[in-house]
């Protein structure tokens, strides 16, 4: 059963995971926060359909319909478009485009994409979800090149298709959910100066660097290799503007504390890019506050808001600490472990904040064992555990440090970023500074 | 001009074979798989009751995702196997 604007979504599904012909019994939309008895209706004006599909033979397979086994990303002549006009009505046509201008992908600019990863052309780095599309080396790089990126990310870029296909990001629900969540590239260690990437003041922002081509790179892959056509596949309500990119790197200089990496256990070399399921940021002003308590308390206030997905399903929300809101509270002797436990317990929202049927059918249901049947006050947290609330320090100078929600499902993955016999990338393998 | 397509292929879409179909579901277990979107619970519950009043005899079993955003589990495709005959499931809001 399957609600209207979900149909396409749950037939890409059904020939994917390899049964085009499951039946399905469409009813309208909206379900959720409609009157019960309305929906009951709906249903029993179903029933005779749900009957007659349980019993109806299925066609055979077609055969032919299965894709060809192809390693190599198809060419394309473009007759009538040598203009860069045409070609942007071209790529709009064929769904390529998140809507800003391309670079043409010619053979000579992907051949030197490519060659900037070290690795061979037709290497399968991972199959990108929901289409499950196959992710070689040259179909990043020509995501890569449309994108505007240099041939000196490919190396991220790289791991970041690692990453994302790791099972337990749960690509396929980023993809195709309604909440409005996109991968967010955190990179760490000493190639996020060499690659030009931007980790402070206006970090999330535009600029001459190169957090806007890489983080566009990975949706041009997520569109085209992965099959997530908003609206079609990606069913996002809203969206957000990180879904256009979404790439920073942390404020290691700037940090009291280990950084991210370190705390994954990656030694101070290796760099790395932690892949998470992210919210838009959100800000957190405390100009005032001159102690660690103080500005935890706003801290605490601001990401307690119980409209987010963490308040229900385990998550990791993510701080960014401006480096002068992390030196004073490190400055009263916190570590940054001391500052997630601190958020976990003060970060809470009392039930009484809650609607009546989000306590019974979401606090309820999905954690008993902590809201079944307790009293209005309770605090509900905006984490399963202390442990998995993360905090980076990012930005520049100023009093704004931000808070990030996350969606639900995702479990938040860090990879190196490594050269073919295993030893990292290190900003000495690049001759020249690299421009976004 | 001649570029290059940006488009990843799969590689070798999986095609099953689906089990024949019962033509009657008299007799049969039907299962439920709850996706925990709201009201799918309602929902099932509600198809679970007028499938008992038309097809008397059939016996029933339900089976929820510990969340809509993950798969279900192995354990539950397992019970799911053992317990059912054919499967309603939802999706979407």
């Amino acid at each position: 059963m399957i609600s209207t604007p979900f149909v396409g979504l749950a037939r890409n599904q059904a020939r994917v995971l390899g049964l085009p012909s499951l039946p399905t019994v469409v009813l309208d939309h909206p379900i959720a926060g409609v009157a019960i008895d309305k929906v009951l209706a709906r249903v029993d004006a179903a029933l005779d359909e749900i009957i007659a599909k349980l019993t109806t033979a299925l066609p055979a397979p077609d055969i032919a319909a299965v894709a060809s086994n192809r390693l190599r990303c198809e060419r394309i002549e473009l007759a009538q478009a040598d203009e860069w006009s045409d070609l942007q009505i071209e790529f709009a046509a064929r769904g390529w485009s998140d809507g800003l201008p391309l670079v043409p992908p010619t053979e000579a600019r992907v051949s030197a994409m490519v060659g900037g990863s070290g690795l061979r052309a037709d290497l399968v780095i991972g199959e990108v979800a929901p289409k499950m599309g196959v992710a070689t080396v040259e179909c990043i790089a020509i995501n890569a090149v449309m994108a505007g990126c240099q041939p000196e990310h490919m190396p991220l870029l790289v791991t970041v298709v690692q990453a994302m296909t790791d099972p337990i990001f749960n690509l396929k629900t980023i993809q195709a959910t309604t909440h409005p969540v996109a991968p967010l590239l955190i990179v760490g260690g000493p190639l996020a100066q060499r690659l030009n990437i931007n980790c402070g003041s206006g970090l999330f922002g535009p600029g001459p660097w190169s957090n806007g081509v890489i983080g566009r790179a990975i949706r041009l892959i997520l569109l085209n290799i992965g099959g997530g056509h908003p609206g079609e596949i990606d069913k996002a309500t809203m969206g957000q503007p990180g879904k256009f990119s979404y790439c920073i790197a942390e404020n290691e200089a700037a940090s009291p504390w280990p950084s991210l990496r370190a705390e994954r256990g990656f030694a101070a070399e290796v760099s790395t890019v932690t892949m998470l399921d992210a919210e838009a940021p959100h800000n957190i002003n405390d100009h005032e506050s001159t102690t660690a308590g103080g500005l935890l308390t706003t801290i605490a206030g601001t990401m307690a808001q119980n409209g987010q997905n963490n308040v229900y399903y385990a998550g990791e929300p993510l701080l960014l600490l401006s480096p002068e809101h992390a030196a004073t509270i490190a400055g009263d002797g916190f570590s940054k472990d001391d500052v997630k436990r601190s958020i976990y317990e003060d970060a809470r929202i009392p039930m009484s904040r809650f609607s009546r049927e989000n306590i019974e059918r979401r606090l309820w249901r999905f954690l008993p064992k902590r809201y079944l049947n307790r009293p209005p006050h309770t605090g509900v947290t905006v984490a399963q555990c202390w442990k998995d609330i993360m905090v980076i320090v990012a930005g520049g100078p100023g009093k704004h440090s931000m808070a990030v929600p996350t969606c639900a499902g995702s479990r938040s993955v860090t990879k190196p970023i490594l050269k073919p016999d295993g030893s990292p990338w290190l900003p000495s393998d690049f001759q020249e500074p690299v421009s976004g | 001009m001649k570029i290059c397509s940006p488009e990843g292929q799969a590689v070798s879409e999986k095609l099953l074979q689906a089990v024949s179909r019962p033509e009657r579901l008299q007799g049969l277990r039907i299962g439920f798989l709850d996706n925990t979107k709201a009201p799918v619970d309602k929902m099932l519950a509600h198809i679970d009751k007028r499938l008992q009043e038309r097809l008397p005899g059939i016996r029933t079993f339900h089976a929820s995702k510990s969340s809509m955003a993950v798969p279900a589990t192995a354990q539950v495709m397992g019970e799911l196997r053992a317990n059912a005959d054919v499967l309603i499931n939802a999706l979407g809001d």
